[in-house]
């Protein structure tokens, strides 16, 4: 009994954990990882670039 | 023209001006300018993009910008 | 802590350097700027940061990709600056070396490619190099790593010095000219005027934004004019502003470059000259690059993939069901965990590792390509048909790499000048075939085509490329107008690739599929077999009672029309929009079969061979997944955009499954 409730625990824990990283991950994108993502041009300031051309 | 030189033809760019303002920058960042030596590597079919070497270095470039290089024969 | 910014122009060995020196696991490619990304690393020493920007010829930016180190300058903080340059092309190398010079941060050369250089009987001098540019000049081979920890040393060494930033006078009208900015600056910033000044009269846009933050825009524009003006009179010629600096700088580098070098003729045909010969041969090329790809799909699928793929799967679905089974009886499990592991996540976890070794032969074969320098050639050879639906031969590159994913791939998009062709090759990316739709054919061509297995998957593939080719013609006629498409690559020499490289760029790709596989197709196949293990009517009901067929159901009668109107084939579409690969895991899971042989001897009851290939190529087309609609957001800024590439991703796909489906059965087809 224990062990289905210490296995089950740890599928379902560890599921939506996994799920929810995911989600938040993929909307932002890959700049969640990027270290210098405060003041990173590159990816997260797109609406800048815009107004310049 | 550089678009009208034959594959492993040579060529010194006499002008560039009629060329794209942008493929113009570009060659320039490549190193490419008035006065450089360059030569045809190699033409691709239908009309397609031509190789250019010049010191070296080798870059395409689409025959119709090519056509507005003049270059003269050495 | 100090942060260092390695810049240098594209193909110069920028990425193997950062490798090299911070020794992480970094993606390395050969065609002009793989480094879409600015990317950080950490030095050896375990302090300082090294951040990779992209490989650029000018701090005066073309493209969106240049455009990023523009920012940096202008918006960062950073200590030191590596500047990598390649011996080869030091004429060239030597305008970027000038304007960091001008910025007036520390620099630090690594001179790279001298054994290149020698080839072609160029001997460089590198203490009178260092002497002239005031900066210390170190010899390194990037590809190797050869003197890489002694260019470290002199990298994170405490204090280094700015180098000459006065070594070009650009005339009395631009001095002047910077002069004047100069006072009315006075003050009121950080970065260095003469930098700004020239950067300005460049005509870089970035610097002008900037300038106008702290200026009126009238003060600006009267003193580029000034300028202009006086120059030309001055110098009694028409050239432009941007000219007349290139053409200073070339000639400060004139001086230094012959001072430091001497040169040799030499009239070896180079190795590069003589593949070229053959792979961009008038004839040759095309049948060459379509060889080479079908190589690429049939060592993918058939020679080489799918026996690996079986064994694995024999493993999965013998030895290791067997001993999980064992190991829960003995610790005494109940039926539900039981089957929630064994129906569940053995299930829809091994479905998808099953692939691995197919798409990590995928991504070796992408990571070859790029890094031998093959990849500029594909554009150049394929340049002619692009133009002809209004691209350039460019945007074949994002497509190439989004056959591994199509996240890298938009983001690739970034190394495209023009921005119409930009967005179009951001919309289109999404229709290549990226690795995680691979599971899905691979499961059905083995169920329903096993003859004729990579001639099918490859025909997927081609689909998706004709049917972007055919997009992009349309488009370019009605959305996207206007704007003409230019076209100038840079053909780097060829490499041979390092195995090292080859086998760090290959994992770094492919490490995102496994680890996806344990992290959210692990979440997701416990989600889904406990929608397929409950209802409406209570827990461990029949399958076609639970609620993930309630949710397949509403939708099953819409693909009727294109041969799949099954709960099944629906329910698997929802949690395909999250993960492509999740596809399989759901349907392992729905039909409740622990391998893929089984599977796929199911699958033969439920579809046709017809509406198996109408559903295969449903999966291409039908929808973007979720990180990669996550991209196209990022990458173009507009939601207008992104729901578009989502809208018209599905009319394609539906009306594509529909004409192959019902006119595959006009045509007798089963």
């Amino acid at each position: 009994m224990i062990a289905n409730i210490l296995i089950g625990g740890a599928i379902f824990g560890y599921a939506g954990w996994a799920f929810y990283r995911f989600i938040k991950k993929s909307k932002e994108g890959k700049c969640a990882a990027c270290s210098i993502q405060s003041s990173c041009s590159s990816n997260c300031s797109v609406s800048q670039e815009k107004k310049i051309k | 023209m550089l678009g009208k030189l034959k594959t492993g033809e040579k060529g010194r760019i006499m002008n560039i001006a009629s060329a794209d303002k942008f493929v113009r920058r570009r060659l320039l960042d490549l190193g490419i300018a008035e006065g450089s030596e360059v030569c045809v590597k190699c033409i691709l079919p239908f009309g397609g993009p031509v190789m250019v070497e010049s010191c070296g270095q080798c870059i395409g470039i689409r025959r119709k910008e090519a056509l507005r290089i003049e270059v003269e024969r050495v | 802590m100090m942060n260092i910014a390695l810049i240098g122009n594209p193909n110069t060995g920028k990425t193997s350097l950062f490798n090299n020196l911070t020794g992480s696991y970094e993606y390395v490619g050969n065609w002009s700027g793989v480094t879409v990304e600015k990317k950080v690393g950490i030095f050896k020493n375990g302090k300082d940061q090294l951040i990779d920007l992209p490989g650029v010829y000018t701090l005066n930016p073309l493209s969106k990709d240049e455009g990023v180190v523009t920012n940096f300058f202008l918006n960062e903080p950073f200590e030191k600056l590596l500047n990598i340059l390649d011996a080869s092309q030091l004429r060239r190398n030597l305008h970027l070396t000038l304007q960091l010079l001008e910025y007036g941060a520390p620099v630090i050369i690594g001179l790279n490619m001298l054994d290149v250089a020698k080839n072609r009987g160029i001997q460089i001098d590198i203490a009178k190099l260092s002497e002239s540019l005031g900066v210390n000049v170190a010899p390194v081979v990037a590809r190797s790593g050869k003197g890489c920890d002694e260019l470290a040393e002199l990298v994170t060494a405490g204090a280094v010095g700015t180098g000459k930033n006065n070594l070009v006078y650009y005339g009395k009208a631009i001095e002047a000219g910077i002069l004047e900015l100069e006072n009315k600056l006075a003050g009121k910033i950080k970065h260095p005027v003469r930098w700004l000044a020239l950067q300005l009269f460049e005509g870089n846009p970035y610097v002008k934004n900037y300038l106008e933050t702290i200026l009126p825009i009238e003060e600006i524009e009267k003193l580029i004019n000034s300028v202009t003006v006086d120059q030309q009179q001055n110098a009694d010629s028409k050239q432009a502003l941007d000219q007349v600096i290139h053409r200073k700088r070339s000639e400060a580098i004139d001086k230094i470059v012959s001072a430091a070098t001497t040169k040799q003729e030499n009239k070896k045909v180079p190795l590069t000259e003589k593949v070229d010969m053959v792979v961009t041969n008038k004839f040759l090329g095309i049948p060459i690059f379509l060889v080479l790809m079908y190589v690429m799909f049939m060592l993918t699928f058939d020679w080489l993939g799918f026996p690996l793929s079986d064994a694995l799967d024999s493993f999965l679905s013998g030895p290791l069901t067997s001993g999980i089974t064992a190991a829960l009886a003995a610790a005494g499990a109940s039926t539900f965990i039981k089957d929630l592991i064994l129906d569940g996540i053995v299930a829809g976890v091994g479905g998808v590792l099953v692939f691995v070794p197919q798409i990590f032969i995928l991504f070796f074969f992408i990571s070859l390509l790029e890094d031998s320098g093959y990849m500029a050639r594909v554009a150049l050879v394929m340049d002619r048909l692009m133009e002809s639906v209004g691209l350039n031969g460019k945007a074949f590159i994002p497509m190439m790499i989004g056959f591994g994913c199509n996240v890298p791939g938009i983001m690739a998009a970034r190394t495209i000048e023009t921005p119409k062709e930009r967005l179009m090759t951001i919309l289109l990316t999404p229709l290549m075939s990226c690795s995680a739709r691979l599971p899905v054919y691979a499961l059905f061509v083995g169920a329903f085509f096993v003859e004729q297995k990579a001639a099918v998957v490859l025909s997927l593939y081609v689909l998706g490329v004709v049917i972007a080719l055919i997009l992009a013609k349309v488009f370019s006629k009605t959305l996207l107008k206007g704007e003409t498409s230019v076209f100038v690559i840079e053909l780097p020499p060829y490499r041979l690739p390092q195995a090292r490289a080859l086998w760090r760029s290959t994992w770094d790709k492919g490490k995102g599929f496994v680890k996806k596989a344990g992290t959210f197709i692990f979440a997701g196949s416990v989600l889904i077999w406990l929608l397929a293990y409950a209802g409406p009517e209570g827990v461990n009901v029949s399958m076609d009672d639970s609620y993930l067929a309630l949710l397949g159901g509403i939708f099953a009668p819409l693909f009727a029309p294109i041969g799949f109107g099954t709960w099944q084939a629906s329910a698997s579409l929802f949690t395909g929009f999250l993960a492509k690969e999740a596809i399989i895991s759901t349907m392992n899971i729905i039909y409740f079969v622990p391998d893929e042989a089984s599977l796929q001897g199911l699958l033969a009851a439920h579809y046709t061979p017809l509406a198996a290939y109408s559903f295969m190529a449903f999966i291409l087309l039908y929808i973007p997944c979720l990180a990669t609609v996550a991209t196209i957001y990022k990458e173009t800024g507009s939601r207008r955009w992104t729901a578009f590439s989502i809208a018209y991703a599905l009319v394609i796909a539906y009306v594509l499954s529909l004409v192959i489906y019902q006119g595959g059965r006009l045509l007798g087809l089963t």
